[in-house]
């Protein structure tokens, strides 16, 4: 049986990464979407102290600070859509959440959740990497709360693992609110319109002015053990004019930077296919509607 | 097994149960509190059979820790017998043909509740939308739509 | 006291569901929501191999858990027998696991959380053995065996292997059945064909999800009488087989059937679990609960009968059909269960859905390490009109006759007798045909999507048709197809109505009740309806071959008739007036012809009941159908009658994808006549969205004896977003045995939604696929071969 012993559930940023250094085995808690059923299979094991983070009034909220919004870990992705500012300059991530599992499940799930549980699938990922977000992490190793940022790209180490450290909170996503000009696309593959887990997503993000794309961002979910940027794709993107020739030639960039496995939901084979069709669609609507 | 002892309302009633931490919220109303209305269909949120509305939002009671429970309000299908919305739903349900086997039921009717609080006059695809989570093997689906849009439309 | 009451029925309206407000208010006792004192919990360690020798079980460190009552292994239950339709399946393995969902211990203790505590704490030790996952390779000489040897009494009960029927005495191949059926000259009809098209199907595996998972309550009384909470189809048959498993008397067995959480034929055989947790109550002498998780529910419950099929048929250039050669490989899985009987309906669906003079149909049902097949609605009809409603399709287009006419000219008509026995006394074939094809525009459509399909563009759109044939009057597969019914009226004018048909969701105690009242002229509130006690309830042979409303209907009518004929004759005695002059209206005696009342039924009823030869009305019917068995040859005329069906699905395939969306879904359906339209239009969508599952979504994946996908996360069942239009009509055949003219549709809307999705796929991309299902990228790969993809 697990070594499960103790429960807490802390009210301020400050006791819960005190508690966190000082117990040292903790389970976090956030919506549980992930942690319950993992933790039912076996996946994961319980730790000895489960802290619930629900209760910490500062990872909540979504607020403008200079040029970027600042997103709390708790939020859920139903908080995330209803959002003004989300809808007025980041309306990406509300199309990202209506593809995201479903209603009762946006209701619980958080974005720090989705962020730190780091599945390669996980579909907060990839708009999130071409919105160009970093994460904010906080811990009290002394005295004092000490915060650090990184951006999100490098916070991912493989499925499920990340450069949290042992005793650190995720506490916010930050934004940069995107200048004039710019263009994002997610596309989630799926059968269903949600509730169905990614065989690839696709994100691409940049400015686009007189038909040209510039400042481009491409990543890959699904593809790999952690979501990742498109590069090469990038390059076949910046400073072009997203005529039908860059479009293909993008496609087969991306098709070729990516190195997908095989699994019950598709072939390596047609994952790629996918990555190769959805992004020439992807641009040839940025192309068509902008 | 540490236990944890935790306030909330059950149905509009005042209730303190002691959990194990790890327990899910499903398992506390069916095991603890006795309330078998809320289905455990898959366990793992895949189904809706256990939807539950906590604090009025709806959300699949395996997910979630019985002890998130604590200091909040719990509404499960038993509830809705006391709330007008409820009720028209599940006269709704009745009415439209909605229920088959019945065992997504409990679970159909607590997320159309959700979803008429939140989109009062939802159109068909809406409905679907606002479903998803739900799964039922015997419907098709169609007569459960007819069932929420009637209920929006009264 | 009304005046005069004038005739209404009930037949044809809108009924709402006895039970549904129950259940719409989560107040409905599921066999999962039910306790009783003192029970332990149940759970079952499974085999941790696909195919192994088991050398050794160590339960002594779970036996020690404490809260741990029982633990036990086939050694422990030397008394047990193999169950299943060829009784080669023992509960508790003996020597060896067979698959991955083989029982091997069990456990009875306090608590869920001890009990599966306790199964941690079980060693078993396995020598592996190769795996057959292929049914190809267990038919290769030499292909390791299945069932070797006698298996069944363990090496400490030898003097038992003796015991009749206790071992099982194993097969010198992998063969599990074989079915063999021919009509007219195959070779002959070849010769008189233009054209002959042969191709290979593969049918996959789905599984019945049905929400509520599986389990069970078994208690045993001071006297030795079990009682069982099951969700069984068959309590009858049930009752008598698990007498024989267990060794004793069937008259100390009881079975209580609480609602059921859905059951398309999933409940249909007995299955290890159910007298696991017998013994468990045994050894333990409480009470014994064992519910399934999700994940068990997929790995453990039968699936459909997954089939290689290869099909050869021909026509003449004039369209007329010649011949039908079918020969089918059906994967039986480790053990057999009904699966392995589908050729019953799939030779049907081949010799008697369209007229044709030569077939010869073979199928061979083979072990392998694989999941097992049961019964799940339709019973091989979905798989064999896959193949044969595509052949239809290639074999129009080769002699260029439009599908539709091509279908009209070979459709049955009422009347006749099909060389394999079948009478069809009511076909509504060609009306479905042509409603069907008017209602969604087929001609018209599959002309134009034809002409674009080669025409730039991602999106396709395709129209298919395709029709099926299925037993509506039950099937007659045991010496009885019958049922009983008792009726008691109280002395308030009300109701009880004794059925032996069970109700798992299908509706079928609302359509029962709506048949009484037709009869006694009561407001439905006046009826209910039990139907859930073996000790109560008489003899039926159990729910299955959508034969509840046919079978039981009659039944119900047949004590209702002769109720009413006892009321109306003692009113007429009372009132002195003719009883053939008098009717049952609206709770009351009425003067047929002007509706004048006579008098209140309840004050007739007590009357009887109180009067000097004190008289109760209770009746009491047995009908059973005029249908007749198959003889060894397969022939007969196995129901009392047949519903027919046509089904037009329109599809979107994204070329970019292979992503195929059901758009729209318009069915006409010989129902013989609606009885309940609420409730028969809720079993054909219902039943149409469990056939786009089975086209588009769901699959079970197997490899190598191992399922990949036992959740909903992968295993993927229609979800709201996803279902088509739908335009379902009924058609009104007046089927001249069936209650008020009715016939059986529980399984039919499901069966032809695959077949019909193929042709669709066809029309709008000229790529035809033979195998299931149409998950995208099947199609994307279909598609890309023959160059089709953008
Ligand atoms: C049926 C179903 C469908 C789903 N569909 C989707 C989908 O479509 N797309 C998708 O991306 N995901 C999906 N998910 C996965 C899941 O819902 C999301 O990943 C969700 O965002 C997780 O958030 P949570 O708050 O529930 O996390 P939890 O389960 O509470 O936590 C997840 C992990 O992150 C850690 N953690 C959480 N918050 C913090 C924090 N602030 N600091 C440090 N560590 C933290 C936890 O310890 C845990 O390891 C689905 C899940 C289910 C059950
Ligand atoms: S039981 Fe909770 S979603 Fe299925
Ligand atoms: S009514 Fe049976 S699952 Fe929905």
């Amino acid at each position: 049986m697990t070594a499960l012993d103790n429960y807490i559930a802390p009210t301020s940023l400050e006791q819960a990464v005190e508690q966190l250094q000082e117990l040292g085995e903790v389970t976090i808690l956030a919506g549980g979407t992930d942690l319950m059923p993992q933790a039912n299979a076996g996946r994961v094991k319980f730790k000895r102290t489960l802290m619930n983070i629900r209760r910490i009034p500062e990872l909540r909220g979504i607020v403008r600070e200079d040029g970027e919004i600042r997103i709390g870990a708790l939020t859920t992705i139903a908080e995330i859509m209803a959002h003004p500012l989300v809808s007025e300059h980041l309306p990406l991530l509300v199309s990202t959440g209506d593809h995201f599992a479903s209603g009762q499940i946006r209701n619980a799930a958080t974005l720090g959740g989705n962020i730190c549980n780091a599945s390669p699938a996980g579909d907060t990922l990839v708009p999130l990497m071409v919105l160009g977000a970093s994460v904010e992490l906080a811990s009290k190793p002394d005295d004092k709360l000490f915060r650090r940022s990184m951006p999100l790209p490098e916070f991912f180490v493989g499925p499920g693992k990340t450069r949290l450290a042992p005793a650190e909170l995720l506490t916010a996503v930050r934004i940069p609110i995107p200048p004039k000009g710019f263009v994002a696309r997610f596309h989630k593959f799926g059968t269903r319109p949600a509730l169905d887990i990614s065989a690839i997503s696709i994100g691409v993000a940049g400015v686009l002015k007189d038909g040209k794309l510039s400042q481009v961002r491409v990543a890959f979910g699904a593809v790999a053990p952690t979501p990742v940027c498109g590069c090469a794709t990038e390059e076949a993107l910046e400073g072009k004019k997203l005529d039908a020739a860059t479009i293909d030639a993008a496609a087969q960039a991306a098709q070729d930077e990516v190195h997908p496995i095989s699994d019950v939901r598709a072939s390596a084979w047609y994952r790629k296919e996918m990555i190769h069709n959805m992004t020439r669609r992807i641009l040839e609507d940025v192309a068509a509607n902008h | 097994m540490s236990q944890q002892t935790i306030d909330f309302t059950l149905n509009g009633v005042p209730t303190r149960v002691s959990v194990p931490v790890q327990m899910s919220a499903l398992e506390m109303i069916r095991n603890v509190a006795g309330l078998t209305g809320t289905k455990y269909g898959c366990g793992e949120g895949e189904c809706g059979a256990c939807t539950i509305l906590l604090d009025g939002v709806s959300l699949n009671s395996c997910l979630l820790f019985a002890v998130e429970c604590d200091g909040r309000a719990v509404t499960t299908i038993e509830g809705l017998a006391a709330d007008p919305v409820g009720l028209r739903i599940e006269k709704a349900f009745v009415d439209a043909g909605a229920v088959q086997c019945g065992f997504c039921t409990p679970g159909m009717v607590m997320q159309a509740k959700q979803l008429l609080e939140q989109n009062p006059h939802p159109s068909r695809e809406e409905i679907q939308r606002g479903i998803e989570g739900n799964l039922c093997r015997c419907t098709g689906y169609v007569k459960i739509v007819d069932a929420i849009e009637a209920a929006s439309k009264e | 006291m009304p005046e005069a009451i004038q005739k209404d029925t009930l037949i044809g309206k809108r009924i709402t569901k006895l039970d549904a407000p129950e259940k719409a208010g989560g107040k409905t006792r599921y066999i999962q929501d039910l306790d009783v004192q003192g029970q332990l919990y149940g759970k079952i360690l499974r085999s941790s191999r696909v195919h192994a020798k088991i050398k050794s079980i160590d339960t002594s460190a779970a036996k020690a858990l404490s809260g741990v009552h029982a633990v036990i292994t086939a050694a422990d239950v030397p008394y047990q027998r193999p169950i299943g339709v060829a009784k080669d399946h023992f509960p508790l393995k003996t020597d060896r696991v067979r698959s991955l969902r083989d029982e091997i211990a069990a456990v009875a203790a306090e608590s869920e959380a001890i009990a599966e505590a306790a199964l941690k704490l079980i060693r078993v030790e396995y020598e592996d053995l190769p795996v057959l996952a292929d049914p190809n390779e267990s038919l290769k000489p030499g292909a390791p065996l299945i069932h070797p040897e006698p298996h069944g009494a363990t090496a400490k009960h030898d003097h038992l292997k003796q015991a009749q029927g206790i071992a099982y005495a194993g097969k010198p191949d992998n063969i599990a059945m074989v079915f063999d059926y021919a009509q007219g000259d195959v070779a002959a009809g070849e010769r008189e064909s233009d054209v002959v098209f042969e191709d290979t199907f593969h049918l996959h595996y789905v599984t019945h999800c049905c929400m509520g998972v599986s389990g069970i309550i078994a208690e045993f009384d001071s006297s030795g009488n079990l009682l069982m909470y099951s969700n069984t189809q068959v309590p009858f048959l049930h009752k008598r087989e698990f007498a024989e498993i267990l060794a004793m008397d069937p008259a100390r067995i009881r079975i209580i059937q609480p609602p059921i959480g859905g059951g398309f034929g999933s409940k249909l055989d007995i299955y290890p679990f159910e007298p696991i947790t017998v013994f468990l109550a045994r050894a333990t002498g409480r009470p014994v609960k064992l519910i399934f998780t999700r994940e068990e529910e997929f790995l453990a419950s039968p699936t459909r009968q997954p089939v290689i099929l290869t099909l050869r048929s021909g026509c003449k250039k004039d369209g007329t059909l010649t011949f039908r050669t079918v020969s089918t490989l059906h994967d039986n899985g480790a053990y057999t269960s009904w699966g392995a009987t589908t050729p019953f309906v799939m030779m049907q669906t081949i010799s008697s859905l369209y007229r044709v003079p030569h077939c010869l149909y073979h199928t061979k049902a083979v072990y392998t390490n694989n999941p097992y097949a049961g019964s799940f609605r339709g019973y091989g009809n979905l798989q064999a009109t896959f193949a044969v409603e595509q052949h239809m399709d290639m074999m129009a287009e080769a002699i260029g006759m439009d599908p539709l006419a091509f279908r009209l000219k070979n459709a049955q008509d009422p009347g006749e007798v099909t060389p394999q026995g079948m009478h069809f006394k009511s076909c509504g074939l060609k009306e479905c045909l042509t409603t069907a094809a008017e209602a969604s525009g087929f001609l018209a459509k599959a002309g134009a999507n034809r002409a674009n399909r080669d025409k730039p563009g991602r999106f396709k759109h395709g129209i298919g048709i395709a029709s099926m044939l299925h037993v509506g009057g039950g099937a007659k597969i045991y010496p009885s197809d019958g049922c009983g019914t008792i009726l008691k009226m109280d002395d308030f004018g009300s109701v009880t109505l004794i059925t032996g048909a069970s109700e798992i969701g299908q509706g079928s105690e609302t359509v029962l009740a709506q048949l009484v009242c037709e009869e006694l002229g009561l407001p439905l509130s006046a009826v209910r309806v039990i139907n859930n006690d073996t000790e109560i309830t008489p003899w039926d042979v159990g729910v299955h071959a959508s034969r509840t409303t046919f079978i039981a209907g009659n039944s119900a009518i047949g004590a209702a008739k002769k109720a009413r004929g006892k009321i109306l004759a003692a009113a007429g005695k009372m009132a002195d007036l003719n009883p053939d002059e008098l009717d049952l209206r609206g709770g009351h005696i009425v003067e047929a012809k002007s509706g004048k009342v006579v008098m209140t039924l309840a004050k007739l009823l007590r009357q009887l009941h109180f009067s000097d030869k004190a008289e109760l009305v209770m009746t009491s019917f047995y009908y059973e159908p005029p249908s007749k068995h198959q003889d060894k040859h397969f022939k007969g005329d196995v129901s009392a009658a047949y519903a027919w069906a046509t089904q037009v699905v329109e599809v979107e395939v994204d070329t970019d994808t292979g992503i195929v969306r059901l758009l729209k879904v318009t069915g006409a359906h010989d129902v013989g006549r609606v009885l309940n339209r609420l409730g028969i239009e809720g079993q054909i969508e219902g039943g149409i969205v469990m056939g786009q599952g089975y086209a588009l979504t769901e699959e079970l994946l197997v490899e190598n004896g191992v399922v990949r996908n036992p959740g909903f996360r992968d295993y993927k069942l229609v979800t709201a977003p996803e279902i088509p239009e739908m335009d379902v009509r009924f058609i009104e055949t007046m089927d001249g045995e069936g209650p008020q003219g009715a016939k059986g549709v529980g399984e039919a809307p499901a069966i032809c939604i695959a077949a019909a999705t193929a042709n669709a796929i066809e029309n709008a991309t000229g790529v035809r696929i033979m195998a299931l299902p149409f998950t995208p990228e099947k199609v994307y790969r279909a598609l890309k071969a023959k160059g089709q993809h953008h």
